[in-house]
C-alpha cells in the first residue's frame, strides 16, 4: 500500500497556473517540464507513494508478499486510492497503480518507441484512424524524455529509424536471449536487445539494476525508472505542489465553457476546490472518461469534452498472451533484470495474407523464482503437485524463458468506459464501467503470433513449449478513451491535446491514442506528453484561461 | 509472531501437514512438506508476513479434518477453487521459505547481480544477420498505398 508521505498538513488551496490531475507517466512529465518554466503547478493525485520499505526482493518472503503489496489490481487490492471499477462486461480486467508515478511503479519497464506506421495505421492498412501527429514530430520528444527516464538498450535497431542511440548501454541478453537471437536468425527473423528503463548504470535519479528480476513487484534497487523517482524529484525542487490522497470528484466549468479547476477531497475528507487557468487531465485511459463523464452539468449533460460523444468511447486494452519454451540449458531464468532480454518486431506489421491486419510486440522475459513455477498462469493445465511436484520443479525453475505478446487491437466504440449506474466510490463519484470484447482480428492476431512464439522457442531449443491460457488480468495499457484527431466532430481533443469544447483543458495521457499499437505505451505515452506540454509553454500567450 | 495471528495447535498442524504433504509429497532427494517445517517454523513464518490468510486457512484445515488428504486435495481442485488457491499459496511459499530446500534446487534468491557490461558482450556478432537484412519498418513517406496494403 502506498504510504502518506508528503500528505500531511497541506495548506489551503491557492490558485495555480496549471492543475494537472493524476500524478503517473504523462501528470509527472507535465509537472517537471512546467515546474523548470517557472509556471506555479498543483497536481491532484488520489494515491500516496510507491512504498519502496515493501519492495522485498533480498527477503525470502519475497514471493509470499509481491502479490499482495504490489498488486496491479485495483479491483481486488482496494488501497485508498483506487476507486470501484466493474469488469464484469470486459474481456480483460484493467490494471492500475494509482498513486505517485501511475502505472510505471509497477510496469515490465519494456520502453518501446511506436512505429512510424503505427502513426498512419489508416492511410496503410485501412483501418483505425491516422495520428494527427508523425513519428518523426514525436522523435525529438522520445530522445528527450528517454534521457530523464534513463532507458537502457543498443542503437541501430532495424525496426525502427536510425537515431542517437540510447542513453545507457543495454542489459546483458543473458542465456535464454543468446539462444533465440541466434534461433532467429536461423529462422530469418528480427531480433534486438531490448530497451528497457532499466538503469544498467547510476544515473541522475536512478541506481544501478542489480539483476533481481523483481521488477514488476517493486523495485528495491530504485534502478527502474518510474516517474516517482525520474521526474517528481525535480518537480518538487522546482516548485510544483503534489498533493498526494487528494481525490477529484469532478472538474468545475465556467459559463464561458473554460475549466475553471476541479473539486477534490483530501485526506482529511476536507472537501475543497483547486482553481486554475488550465487544466490537464492525466488519470489514465479509465480515470480521464470517468472524470469528463462524472463532471456532467445541465448545459453538459453528456459530460465534459464529449461534443463528440467519444468520450469513454474506443478503449483499447491490449490483449496479451504468454508463450513459455522449457529448455534443457541452465537459463538461470530467475535473475532479472525484468524487463526484456531481447525484443522481436518480425511480425509487428501489417501481412494480410495472415488473415488480420496489424501486428504485435514481443518480449524475451524470465520466468521467477520456485513459487512462480507453481502457478497456473502461465503454466496453464499442467499440474505439478503430488507426485510429480519435486520433477516439475527442476524441470521449470531456471529452464523456462517467455515470450510476453502485446497484440494491438483497433478502436471499436462499443468497447467502452462509462458510468456505473449504482456503484460509487467512497466520494460518492460514480464507479468505471468497463464494456470490453476483443474482435476477431485481435483473436486472429493473437493465435497467430502465439503459433510463431512457438515456433522461436521450439527453434531456440526449447524441449516444450506453453502456451499459457488466457486470463482477464492483463489490462496494463488503458487506451483510447478521449481520442485525439483533426476534426472536432471524431475527436475529444487535437493534436497536442487541448479539448475542442474547453480551450484551456488538456488530456495528456493514454486516453488520446487514436489507435493503440502493438508496443508497451509508456514511451508515446511520456513523449506525447512532453510534446504537449512544449505546445502550451510555446503558445501560452495566447492560451485562454479560466476567467 | 503478532498479536493478531491465529493461531494453529498441534492438531490443527497435524491436520495442515497431512494436506500439504499431498501437495509436496517426499521424493526425488526431496524432503515433503512436513519434514521441511512446512507446518512448523515455516507456517508461522508465513502467516507471520501474511495475517490475513490465517483464519481462511484454519477455516479450511477443520472443515478437511478427519478426511484422507490426497482424496480432500483431489476434490478441493474442483469444489472449492479458492480454498485450493490458499493452499497453493501457503504451501509453496512456507516449503521455499527453508534455506536448505532453496540450496538442493539450487535456488539462491533473487541476489543482487552486477550487470556485465564488458565491451563489447560476447552476443554483439550474433547482430550481423539482422544488421545485414536492413530496416524492417514500414515508413509511410515512402510506401505506396495499394489495394493489396488494404484489408
Amino acid at each position: 500500500m502506498p504510504d502518506d508521505r508528503g500528505n500531511a498538513q497541506q495548506p489551503r488551496p491557492q490558485h495555480a497556473d496549471v492543475l494537472i490531475i493524476g500524478a503517473g507517466a504523462s501528470g509527472s512529465v507535465a509537472a517537471k517540464r512546467l515546474g523548470e518554466e517557472g509556471v506555479r503547478v498543483v497536481c491532484l493525485e488520489q494515491g500516496g507513494w510507491p512504498d519502496y520499505e515493501k519492495a522485498r526482493a533480498d527477503k525470502p518472503d519475497y514471493e509470499l508478499l509481491a502479490g499482495r503489496d504490489w498488486d496491479w489490481n485495483p479491483i481486488t487490492r482496494k488501497w485508498p486510492g483506487d476507486y470501484p471499477i466493474d469488469e464484469s462486461e470486459s474481456d480483460i480486467t484493467p490494471l492500475m497503480f494509482n498513486g505517485v508515478g501511475g502505472g510505471s511503479v509497477m510496469y515490465a519497464a519494456h520502453w518501446q518507441r511506436s512505429m512510424p506506421s503505427d502513426f498512419r495505421v489508416k492511410t496503410l492498412d485501412g483501418v483505425g484512424d491516422d495520428w494527427p501527429l508523425t513519428y518523426h514530430d514525436l522523435k525529438p520528444f522520445y530522445e528527450r524524455v528517454e534521457i530523464d527516464m534513463g532507458i537502457s538498450g543498443l542503437d541501430g535497431d532495424t525496426a525502427f529509424p536510425p537515431g542517437p542511440g540510447w542513453p545507457l548501454p543495454p542489459s546483458p541478453l543473458g542465456v535464454a536471449g543468446k539462444l533465440v537471437a541466434a534461433a532467429h536468425n536461423r529462422l530469418g527473423w528480427h531480433w534486438w536487445p531490448g530497451p528497457n528503463a532499466i538503469a544498467t548504470r547510476e544515473t541522475k535519479h536512478l541506481k544501478a539494476c542489480a539483476r533481481r528480476g523483481t521488477c514488476l513487484w517493486g523495485c528495491n534497487e530504485k534502478a527502474k525508472g518510474s516517474f516517482d523517482l525520474t521526474h517528481w524529484p525535480d518537480a518538487l525542487a522546482a516548485g510544483v505542489e503534489l498533493r498526494t490522497r487528494s481525490r477529484v470528484r469532478r472538474l468545475l466549468v465556467g459559463d464561458d465553457g473554460t475549466i475553471t479547476g476541479a473539486e477534490f477531497v483530501d485526506s482529511e475528507g476536507n472537501e475543497l476546490v483547486q482553481t486554475a487557468d488550465v487544466t490537464l487531465l492525466c488519470a489514465n485511459g479509465i480515470g480521464t472518461p470517468r472524470l469528463l463523464l462524472a463532471s456532467a452539468t445541465d448545459r453538459y449533460p453528456n459530460g465534459l469534452a464529449n461534443s463528440s460523444g467519444l468520450v469513454g468511447k474506443r478503449l483499447m486494452m491490449h490483449p496479451f498472451s504468454t508463450v513459455l519454451g522449457v529448455f534443457e540449458e541452465d537459463l538461470r531464468s530467475w535473475e532479472g533484470p525484468w524487463g526484456q532480454s531481447i525484443h522481436s518486431l518480425e511480425f509487428y506489421e501489417t501481412d494480410t495474407s495472415r488473415g488480420f491486419v496489424r501486428g504485435a510486440k514481443w518480449g524475451l522475459q524470465p520466468s521467477g523464482g520456485p513459487v512462480s513455477m507453481t502457478k497456473a498462469y502461465p503454466f496453464g493445465d499442467n499440474p505439478i503437485w503430488g507426485e510429480g511436484f519435486h520433477a516439475g520443479i527442476r524441470k521449470r525453475l531456471g529452464h523456462t524463458a517467455m515470450w510476453g505478446i502485446i497484440a494491438e487491437d483497433l478502436p471499436d466504440e462499443s468497447n467502452r468506459v462509462e458510468l456505473h449506474p449504482e456503484l460509487r466510490d467512497a466520494h460518492g463519484v460514480p464507479a468505471a464501467k468497463v464494456i470490453y470484447k476483443a474482435d476477431e482480428n485481435s483473436e486472429r492476431l493473437v493465435a497467430y503470433h502465439q503459433a510463431r512464439a512457438a515456433e522461436s522457442l521450439e527453434a531456440a531449443g526449447a524441449y516444450e513449449v506453453i502456451i499459457a491460457p488466457f486470463i482477464r488480468q492483463t489490462g496494463w495499457h488503458t487506451l483510447g478513451t478521449a481520442v485525439m484527431g483533426d476534426d472536432p466532430r471524431m475527436a475529444v481533443v487535437d493534436g497536442f491535446g487541448r479539448a475542442y469544447d474547453h480551450p484551456n483543458l488538456f488530456i495528456l495521457d493514454g486516453s488520446i491514442f487514436p489507435t493503440s499499437t502493438g508496443m508497451n505505451p509508456t514511451a508515446t505515452i511520456a513523449a506525447m506528453a512532453l510534446r504537449n506540454t512544449e505546445h502550451l509553454i510555446a503558445t501560452r500567450r495566447n492560451q485562454e484561461v479560466a476567467r | 509472531m503478532t498479536d493478531q495471528q491465529i493461531q494453529f495447535d498441534e492438531h490443527a498442524r497435524a491436520t495442515f501437514a497431512g494436506l500439504a504433504d499431498a501437495l509436496i509429497p517426499e521424493g526425488d532427494g526431496m524432503p515433503s512438506a512436513s519434514q521441511a517445517g512446512v507446518a512448523a517454523e515455516w507456517l508461522d513464518s508465513v502467516l507471520a508476513a501474511r495475517p490475513e490468510l490465517g483464519p481462511p486457512l484454519l477455516a479450511l484445515v477443520r472443515r478437511l479434518d478427519g478426511e484422507d488428504p490426497k482424496t480432500a486435495i483431489a476434490d478441493l481442485g474442483t469444489a472449492d477453487p479458492a480454498g485450493f488457491g490458499l493452499l497453493a499459496e501457503i504451501v509453496p511459499n512456507a516449503y521455499f521459505m527453508n534455506r536448505g530446500v532453496r540450496e538442493r534446487v539450487g535456488y539462491p534468491g533473487q541476489v543482487g547481480l552486477d550487470v556485465d557490461l564488458t565491451w563489447p558482450p560476447d552476443w554483439l556478432d550474433l547482430l550481423g544477420p539482422v544488421i545485414e537484412r536492413g530496416p524492417i519498418y514500414r515508413d509511410p513517406d515512402r510506401v505506396a498505398v495499394t489495394a493489396e496494403t488494404h484489408s
